[in-house]
């Protein structure tokens, strides 16, 4: 989850009329886990379907509402589009990156907290729905460095420009092939020969989607004027990106103005929509009896327009909004308008009696004979390693189930086997005392349509004198004990097992595991210095 | 008095009230006890203030390297004159003989004036001037010879100190000597009186480990128990899940960052068949094209991973069952492709509970969560608003602990969101809850690292107390 750095003072210039305790009281409730708070600054979480609240001014807004200081939609002004204030569109860029979409800001003040503020909501509408710049990509840029018109074209890649951070020309193929940015979103242009570029009305570049703008529009604490672009291949993700920049830039003081583009202005996508709702949807999913009127007002303490007609209500949302689906998103605003810490608590009237798994009740029932047999409970992961699982226990490997690209050498395999694990535990155990008897329970996997899973019972015995009657004794108690199955024996072979010191385990004359001492090569492979026996049974196969 | 002696107390009790003082070795041959029973028994006399261990330190001295040579071989001063005891030798023919020890050699005959060194043209030559007797430093080379004896016993010490001064002379070893004596209190014991046939009871006995249940099942067993008791019945599920149900159904889009590789783990080379009916793949694909505007891909559903959350078992249950009332529990294994730390686990625990009603609300889940919470001993709890992709509204628990004196956020709960529900049918609200079993259980632990519930750590799991 992304992290905002709130610096306390500036949150409560922009709130204003609040004191410091009541905005930090009230910042959970817009949904922010506070990370780190101290005199100067709070770092807040905030759920990536919000990079409103990638910004003060974004948190702002909302608290204003919360704490009853503004209420209502924070309504964007959008002024007409001079004559020049457009970005013409080159057929030729629509087969790599359709959409374009622009806004001219004006008037506003940079400080260095502002630009650091604007590039992370910008990295966060990039990661978040921008889906890493694929669906949707930003430029912002100093206004006064670009002659306007715009034109949205394609441009091979030997075409040079001054990137942004540098102070050299380099041709595409270089910025692909040797900026960060470059190699890590070269993928998104595909293989095309030319890739998009956005030249001002002197052919200067202005920035190349969606990798890196230019060095020439480079936007300071000096920057006053704003030339905002949105490139995508999502025509909703690219709408969605501007609306966000909008309201922060208006918040943040600044005048905006539309630009025209082939398809639709700017304006267009940046309107309000309406979902209707009936007010005993909210007062039936919140448990509340709320008029109509009670309820327009905790959604316009959201920030949202409301109006009633009797049980019908008519929402209005902003178009950066776009976490808002339908009349339940809507609910979601009437409690926070409402107040969480102010819904008390009840209980349904339904009454039921509940009840363990009939696989719950068996596991458990077998864990404490287990432990009436002396054997302490293991848990260990089900995603293990080769090593562990097959190298070490001399076990065929042939039809191991791997998962991909596991960020932990140690869980890369799903077992098919529990006493691998368990005498993994005995290795790490070696400088403890003897006899160390262990068992576990859990669900084991095997390749077949697609993937079985059952589940597995094991244990290991490991002390000086340890051999195959104690652990025939054990299994034969075990299944005594839990439901007077007999068990049979009967000579086998197995990798792990030490030869002629292994047997299949028969019930009803069908095998359901194996018994023995661990092959002795095995145990030195745990590097265990004592001996050790065990079994293991496939519980689903006659038990469960 | 209480106390029960042990057979070597008595021994040595008996030893030390007609002799005042023994040492450890003197005891060793009059009491006819091993070393270490002598050593075991003064121990256990001294923990129970019945005797009085004094330490002392005695220097024993025998011959070194060079010592030793020297005693056989005489000292280099010796040899010297030796060498010119047939009249005066040169210099240098010395040397050949001598070789290093030539400069010591010279030097201390010398002081001892047992030689003239004359010049004749350009040789030194070195004749005997007196012949000398024994010295007191081949004295006591000779005293100490191949044995080893108390320093004290050397009277000449001037002449001592002299010889450690050469190099690898004389080794120098502390010992030190435990002497013993009984207490007032031991002193009047009667060691032939009618303890006979009783035992220690109050020494310390061997440790043995009772076999159990992992920590870890306890609180699992424990939470399990909690829901139950609260009126609800155990569903279960497979860990290997197509992606259709851990993401899909749950109106996960299929390009979203949590269904990414470095998020979650796909089985490699696995694809699920026959995992839904045709009529619930429908619905779900019209579900995601209206809602998130894009082509659904059957193949992506199919691909099978490891599932991220308990909540595939539930929503499986939701569309094969479509209760009109229902409370119900999973509780299993999770997946996250995570780097191990001591705060993440590639796999841990799950447990997530719902409610379908007709007229369950938002305030309903936040009764049971309370109710839950009140059974696990965790009194102090309040509701924060959150996001989480299937629910909505959305809230998170946070439970005031003690221990940390602070606000620790728990479970999350919601209402199923009606993209979720109404591709299976399902009109009721559904009320979830559910979060991480290993949080907690570190929290009943004070476990700072979650990696230990699955080390299993003999000395920890012997040692953890079943009650926290």
């Amino acid at each position: 989850m992304p992290v905002v750095t709130l610096y306390i003072s500036r949150l409560q210039k922009l709130v204003g009329k609040a004191n410091k305790s009541k905005i930090i009281d009230a910042l959970p409730f817009l949904g922010l886990d506070i990370e780190e708070q101290t005199f100067k600054y709070i770092r807040v979480e905030y759920s990536p379907n919000r990079p409103d609240y990638a910004t003060d001014v974004g948190i702002a807004t909302g608290l204003q509402g919360l704490l009853g200081i503004k209420k209502g939609i924070a309504k964007l002004t959008i002024k007409k589009a001079d004559k020049n204030y457009s970005i013409k569109t080159d057929p030729a860029v629509k087969k790599i990156r359709p959409y374009v979409l622009g806004l001219i800001a004006k008037g506003g003040k940079l400080d260095d907290e502002i630009i650091r503020q604007l590039i992370a909501l910008q990295e966060d509408l990039h990661f978040g729905i921008g889906r890493k710049r694929k669906k949707a990509s930003i430029g912002i840029h100093n206004l006064d460095a670009i002659t306007l018109p715009l034109l949205y074209t394609v441009k091979p890649k030997d075409h040079k420009f001054v990137p942004l951070a540098t102070d050299k020309e380099m041709t595409v193929l270089q910025i692909l092939d040797t900026i960060d940015v470059g190699k890590d979103y070269s993928a998104i242009l595909g293989n095309s020969s030319s890739v998009p570029m956005i030249l001002d009305a002197q052919k200067n570049t202005v920035s190349f989607p969606p990798i890196i703008n230019s060095a020439l529009t480079t936007v300071t604490t000096s920057t006053t004027s704003l030339l905002v672009e949105v490139t995508g291949n999502d025509s909703g993700a690219v709408s969605d990106t501007l609306s966000v920049v909008a309201s922060v830039l208006q918040g943040l003081g600044f005048t905006l103005y539309d630009m025209k583009t082939d398809k639709k202005s700017s304006v267009e996508s940046l309107k309000t929509r309406n979902i209707l709702l009936d007010s005993s949807l909210v007062n039936q999913t919140l448990g509340l009896n709320l008029s109509s009127a009670q309820i327009c007002n905790m959604l316009q303490k959201c920030r949202l327009d409301a109006v009633a007609r009797g049980k019908k209500i008519s929402c209005t949302i902003p178009s950066y909004r776009f976490d808002i689906f339908g009349p339940m998103d809507i609910v979601e605003e009437v409690a926070l308008g409402y107040g969480i810490a102010n819904l008390s608590p009840t209980l349904p009237s339904s009454v039921s009696v509940g009840q363990k798994s009939k696989t719950t009740l068996k596991l458990d029932q077998l864990g404490q004979i287990m432990i009436g047999l002396g054997y302490t409970e293991a848990l260990n992961s089900s995603l293990t390693s080769k090593q562990v699982l097959y190298d070490n226990t001399k076990r065929d490997s042939a039809k191991l189930i791997e998962v991909a690209e596991s960020k932990s050498q140690e869980h890369t395999v799903l077992r098919d086997s529990i006493l691998p694990g368990l005498l993994e535990n005995l290795s790490k155990n070696i400088h403890e005392q003897y006899p160390q008897k262990l068992f576990e329970t859990g669900i084991v996997f095997s390749g077949n349509s697609p993937i079985t899973e059952s589940i597995s019972l094991a244990c290991v015995s490991a002390h000086k004198d340890s051999g195959y009657t104690e652990i025939k004794s054990v299994l034969q108690s075990l299944l005594k004990t839990d439901s007077n199955i007999e068990c049979r024996t009967k000579t086998s072979e197995n990798s792990m097992f030490a030869k002629g010191k292994t047997a299949d385990v028969l019930v009803g004359g069908k095998k359901v595991g194996i018994v023995g001492e661990i092959n002795h090569e095995v145990i030195e492979n745990f590097k265990i210095r004592v001996p050790v026996s065990g079994y293991e049974l496939v519980l689903s196969d006659f038990v469960l | 008095m209480s106390q029960v002696l042990h057979p070597i107390e008595k021994t040595i009790i008996k030893l030390l009230q007609s002799e005042k003082n023994l040492t450890e070795s003197q005891i060793i041959e009059k009491a006819k006890l091993s070393a270490d029973q002598t050593r075991r028994g003064i121990e256990w006399l001294r923990l129970k203030n019945l005797a009085v261990v004094q330490e002392s330190e005695q220097l024993f001295l025998t011959l070194g390297k060079n010592g030793l040579a020297a005693n056989k071989e005489g000292l280099p001063e010796r040899r010297l004159v030796n060498l010119v005891s047939g009249g005066p030798v040169p210099f240098d023919d010395l040397r050949k003989k001598l070789l290093d020890e030539m400069n010591v050699a010279i030097a201390n005959a010398k002081k001892n004036d047992w030689i003239t060194i004359t010049k004749n043209n350009s040789a030194s030559i070195v004749s005997l001037k007196t012949n000398p007797d024994q010295t007191s430093e081949e004295k006591i080379l000779a005293q100490i010879g191949e044995s080893k004896i108390a320093q004290d016993q050397i009277k000449d010490s001037a002449t001592l100190e002299s010889l450690k001064k050469r190099p690898d002379y004389i080794i120098l070893e502390s010992v030190k000597t435990k002497t013993l004596s009984l207490s007032e209190q031991a002193k009047s014991i009667d060691t032939d009186a009618a303890d006979s046939g009783a035992i220690d009871v109050e020494a310390d006995v061997p440790m043995i480990y009772a076999a159990k249940t992992h920590p870890l099942k306890d609180t699992i067993n424990e939470i399990r128990e909690i829901f139950v008791s609260l009126g609800f019945t155990e569903i279960a599920g497979n860990l290997a899940q197509p992606g259709f149900w851990n993401f899909d159904a749950l109106f996960t889009p299929q390009d979203h960052p949590a269904r990414e590789m470095q998020d979650t783990f796909y089985i490699k080379d696995k694809l699920a068949q026959n995992f839904a009916t045709q009529a619930q793949i429908n619905s779900v694909s019209a579900s995601h094209k209206k809602g998130w505007k894009y082509p659904w891909n059957l193949d992506a559903a199919r691909k099978m991973v490891l599932r991220t959350h308990t909540t595939c078992v539930t929503i499986k249950y939701l569309a094969e069952n479509k209760p009109s009332e229902a409370r119900v529990f999973s509780l299993g294994r999770v997946f996250r492709n995570e780097k191990v730390s001591y705060k993440h686990l590639v796999e841990f625990n799950q447990v997530e509970g719902i409610v379908v009603g007709k007229n369950v609300s938002l305030r309903d889940l936040m009764g049971i969560q309370t109710q839950f919470y009140k059974k696990l001993g965790l009194n102090k709890i309040k509701f924060w608003p959150t996001f989480f992709p299937y629910t909505e509204p959305s809230l998170q628990t946070m439970v005031y602990n003690e221990k940390l004196d602070k606000w620790i956020e728990l479970f999350g709960m919601g209402i199923f969101r009606p993209e979720v529900t109404r591709p299976f049918g399902i009109t009721r609200p559904v009320l979830a809850w559910g979060g991480g079993i290993e949080r907690i259980a570190m929290l009943k632990y004070g476990l700072n690292d979650v990696r230990e519930f699955y080390n299993n750590n003999l000395s920890w799991l012997r040692s953890t107390p079943k009650c926290q």
